[in-house]
């Protein structure tokens, strides 16, 4: 009994430093937005409640949904097409394959740098006479003010985005790849399957867990979009690249605290709804 | 392990700390000292968004410092894209600098929220012992005016003129235009198709993508306004709003404009390689220019704007304002009074390159030299006067979100998303359901 | 594999689609590298030159003598330095906890910190802030504008501890229950048995946590007012003045950021890869 309670005791006191600074710097000041969400408030002088107005006010206001629309087909695009490049290039390197740590190495520099650095290179890369229209003009392709053009700048970031963020999700999914006991290829292929059906009826299950790891951390970084649109548009052109984390921003710099907080509660449940579907299916479908 | 001992101590404490500071405003007083009674030493934060070439210089505050010795100045730099935020942070959260640059187009929002201190209770009036009314124009004193008091001074001043490439005026046989229609002739007799592929490709005017400055200009200068008189309702939706967008487009519809968003990068660029031959901007370019392209020294000129009813340019520019919050108020009102001394002002000129705003500064010899860059013409005059007949933007607590309704709108006509009179109507409509909630 | 062709063209198919790849990959940073050896003239020339001719120091150069770039080398190796330790230390020690010790709550208290994860960083801005200026005021040694308002904040992270918890999770409780029948302490478990066994996770986490802390930016701006405690990519935002950007000095400071980021990962590639297959990430 004793030593039970002992053990109790060494396992809280592990995680009480973890607890304390999640805390003091994440609860407290999370806690606190929730509240001013609740509330008129400019950050001088005292809140004034307000209920849930700030929240109606949001959704009947254009820029709003706006930033609402463009961060879910952010996240679609980048979602929909990062992993897979990822899962598809970490096959290439799980081949047979000499030199496999520069390549890896090669898709990792991206992820290792800081993402306005990444935002600030690849601005000027798409800028109008910028190496990316010289290039296509090599290929006698005509170029494209890409960033000032509403329908291309979203997609433009996105695929910044996604060149950031894909060496990651190679890294890790090759990782992964190297784990899955090779005995169970040999099977296969004596009972003649092909490379794609190996994929599908060995690889991909055996994966589950790591392709859940990558989207759930993905999505959650992707809803969060920020510095990426900062350098390159400022959420221009007429607002295509405005983002909820954009909207939340603009909202606190005119004082709108309220506001401000309450967009980031719609982020919050998003997100928290997004999760707990992710782990529900997956949990159930195992 | 002791490490581990030691720090859940740290945490702890940390706690503690925690819960005694939600909630309350964070304004802790720190109560301000009477210089002229009790010269106690006290130490002023100021923070610039200037950058290297600041007139705030190290010399300047040295000598600030010898004046009033029981001064030390904590001079902080910051960078104009983050300060913003970072002085909003800080503000809200009782840790104020007790003097600040404010870009005068953020000077509506955070003055309707009440977050400047009263520089008319401050100062008396007086700003280095002379009314201050005597020492600036009236539409700076206007500017740096809300609900009847002073929020900030004027530091630096922002207000548009016409640069164009002279060099190509001479070639072409171009006047300089005075009025719209002559700005039109002008702009196609100047823009060339060098490629021959039936399209201009240099010497262009520059349409500027989202921004309300310019825009806002050609609505002056037709003669209308963006909000009606008490601000109480959109105004640009009329005949003059619809003149100003149609025109602004007919450079892009007749291909003597180039326009300039975020994938034409940095207009200096467009300068530098000649696509651009005339463009309207403050008198901060001219630094940029001299900075940016030495090589097409002797090209350029400056005139006034060319308008169609009446002149007209925005107002903006650099102010210095006290956080209603800030520790010294007395001792940070020394030190503005310091820094729009003639002296001072005049580095807004040598050190920065851009236009000081105190009459005094601007009526100094200093400013009306003759400048080599731009042949021999001295553009200051041209900049100063546009100053008198120029207006600030509406000081209402929604102006955020009406810039950039308003930016909205210029850029999706521009872009050709919209024709101007939907997009007027629509820019109005936002703007109206922004005043009214 | 047979379905796509000859073994030999498919050889030349794979490497074909993976130098392609990383010259894509590493193209924009040549040409970033190549960009901060050249005149400001030469930025935008077309054809671009990827060979700067003429090449220049001048952009180093200013950038060192515009500003203190060592200082804040020093200031970013201090608080990420100092981040990353504390981040092994107790990430690994809650992630023990999690997932290899009994106690009521634990699951509710897991999940809890994982919620966090959900937030971003702005919500926090202004209450973490009042907090820094508090701490300010009870000691001057603390709070805003010292080393400890960067460092605090990042002392933990959820998403270490998650991916701690993953790792530790795979070593078996068989290695445990024999030390513990032996008479070790928890404490001396986790230090003696656990952490050598968690090498590679702890490079993994060692990599994410500088990824992160190197990189940061927001926050060491809002908290940082001086040089003194400046780290470098809030000096190289330094660099930056209104509607004028000078490319070649941008592009030398990166390369200044970037270059410890990427020997880091060049070292500590293979345990990072490790530590990701041995079981990290496995459910």
């Amino acid at each position: 009994m004793k030593g039970r309670w002992r053990r109790y005791l060494t396992g809280y006191a592990l995680i009480a430093p973890a607890l304390l600074a999640a805390g003091l710097f994440l609860y407290v000041p999370i806690a606190l937005s929730g509240f001013w969400s609740l509330t008129d408030y400019s950050g001088l002088g005292s809140p004034e409640w307000v209920g849930l107005a700030n929240y109606v006010e949001l959704f009947g206001d254009d820029l709003f949904v706006k930033a609402l629309r463009n961060t879910f087909v952010f996240v679609l695009l980048g979602m929909g097409i990062g992993p897979v490049l990822g899962f598809l290039s970490a096959l290439l390197l799980n081949s047979t394959v000499r030199f496999r740590g520069f390549f890896r190495a090669a898709y990792f520099i991206p992820v290792m740098t800081s993402l306005i650095v990444v935002a600030t290179i690849w601005k000027i890369l798409l800028q109008d006479d910028g190496l990316v229209n010289q290039v296509l003009g090599l290929f006698g392709l005509p170029g494209h003010a890409w960033l000032s053009d509403p329908s291309t700048a979203l997609p433009a970031v996105v695929v910044t985005s996604i060149w950031q963020g894909f060496g990651f999700e190679t890294v890790v999914f090759l990782a992964a790849l190297q784990g899955i006991p090779r005995e169970l290829y040999d099977a296969a292929k004596v009972d003649g399957a092909s490379y794609w059906q190996q994929v599908r009826h060995i690889t991909l299950p055996a994966m589950r867990p790591t392709i859940m790891f990558v989207y759930i951390i993905g999505i959650i970084g992707s809803f969060q979009v920020y510095d990426q649109i900062f350098v390159m548009t400022g959420g221009g052109p007429i607002n295509s690249t405005r983002t909820l984390v954009f909207d939340l921003i603009d909202r606190f710099q005119a004082l709108n605290l309220g506001e401000a907080s309450a967009v980031a509660y719609v982020l919050l449940a998003i997100l928290a709804i997004l999760s707990y579907v992710q782990i529900f299916v997956f949990e159930r479908e195992r | 392990m002791k490490h581990l001992v030691r720090w859940f101590v740290v945490i702890a404490s940390l706690a503690l700390v925690a819960t005694s500071c939600t909630g309350d405003d964070g304004g802790d007083g720190g109560g301000a000292t009477s210089p002229g009674a009790s010269p106690e030493p006290v130490t002023i934060t100021v923070v610039d968004y200037y950058g290297e070439a600041t007139p705030l210089s190290e010399d300047v505050i040295a000598a600030f410092e010898a004046e009033y010795p029981w001064i030390t100045v904590k001079y902080e730099a910051g960078d104009w894209d983050s300060m913003r935020e970072k002085f909003t942070v800080r503000v809200t959260s009782g840790d104020s600098p007790d003097v600040a640059t404010m870009d005068m187009t953020w000077i509506p929002t955070f003055a309707s929220k009440g977050i400047f201190a009263d520089l008319t209770e401050l100062s008396g009036g007086q700003l280095n012992d002379a009314p201050i009314t005597d020492q600036y124009s009236e539409g700076a004193v206007e500017a740096m005016t809300f609900e009847d008091h002073y929020v900030t001074m004027m530091f630096d001043f922002d207000a548009y003129a016409l640069y164009y490439r002279a060099d190509q005026f001479d070639a072409k046989g171009i006047d300089v235009p005075t009025n719209w229609d002559e700005l039109s002739a002008a702009a196609e007799q100047l823009a060339e198709d060098t490629d021959g592929d039936g399209e201009n490709d240099k010497y262009m005017f520059e349409v500027y993508g989202n921004d309300c400055f310019h825009w806002c200009q050609f609505l002056f200068q037709a003669g209308g306004t963006i909000l009606t008189d008490d601000n109480t309702a959109a105004a640009f939706d009329s005949e003059a709003g619809l003149s100003a967008m149609e025109y602004y487009r007919s450079f892009l519809d007749n291909g003597s404009g180039v326009y300039w968003g975020e994938a034409e990068g940095e207009p200096i660029r467009g300068i530098k390689d000649e696509r651009i031959g005339m463009f309207l901007d403050g008198p901060y370019y001219m630094g940029l220019l001299k900075d940016g392209a030495p090589d097409q020294s002797g090209k350029w000129k400056v005139a006034p704007a060319p308008y169609s009813v009446e002149p007209g340019s925005y107002l903006g520019g650099t102010g210095l304002s006290i956080p209603v919050n800030a520790p010294h108020p007395e001792e940070a009102w020394l030190f503005v009074q310091y820094m729009l001394r003639p002296e001072q002002q005049l580095g807004v000129f040598t050190l920065a390159g851009a236009a000081p705003a105190t009459e005094a500064a601007l009526a100094s010899p200093e400013l009306t030299q003759p400048d080599e860059y731009f042949g021999g013409q001295a553009p200051f005059p041209i900049f100063a006067d546009t100053m008198a007949i120029a207006t600030h933007f509406p000081y209402v607590e929604q102006w955020d979100p009406i810039d950039t309704a308003i930016g909205t709108m210029v850029e999706s006509v521009m872009l050709g998303e919209s024709a101007p009179q939907e997009a007027l109507t629509d820019g109005a409509a936002k703007v109206n359901e922004e005043l009214a909630g | 594999m047979a379905a796509i062709g000859s073994p030999r063209i498919r050889r030349t198919v794979l490497y074909i689609a993976l130098i392609g790849t990383s010259l894509l990959m590493i193209g924009p940073f040549y040409w970033a590298l190549s960009t901060s050896f050249k005149p400001s003239a030469d930025v935008f020339a077309s054809p671009p030159k990827w060979i700067p001719d003429p090449w220049t120091l001048e952009n180093y150069r200013d950038v060192f003598t515009l500003l203190p770039f060592p200082r804040y080398f020093l200031n970013s190796v201090i608080v990420t330095g100092s981040i990353v330790g504390l981040n092994i230390l107790f990430d690994t020690a809650a992630a023990y906890s999690f997932a290899k010790l009994r106690f009521p709550g634990r699951d509710v208290l897991f999940f809890l910190l994982l919620i966090t994860l959900m937030v971003p960083f702005q919500v926090n801005l202004i209450p973490l802030y009042r907090i820094m200026v508090r701490l300010h005021d009870i000691s001057p040694l603390l709070g805003v504008g010292t080393y400890s308002a960067m460092i605090l904040p990042g002392m933990i992270q959820v998403f270490g501890i998650f991916l701690m918890r993953q790792f530790m999770r795979s070593i078996p409780d068989e290695i445990l229950e024999s030390a513990r029948v032996d008479g070790a302490s928890e404490l001396k478990i986790l230090w003696k048995v656990v952490m050598p066994l968690a090498a590679p996770g702890i490079a993994t986490l060692a990599i994410f946590t500088f990824l992160g802390a190197w990189n940061d930016f927001l926050w060491p701006l809002l908290v940082t007012n001086s040089d003194e405690t400046r780290t470098l990519p809030v000096g190289l935002a330094l660099l930056a003045r209104k509607n004028t950007v000078n490319w070649g000095q941008t592009m030398a400071g990166t390369a200044f950021l970037a270059g410890p980021m990427i020997l880091v990962f060049l070292i500590l590639q293979r345990r990072f890869i490790e530590g990701l297959t041995a079981g990290s990430l496995k459910g």
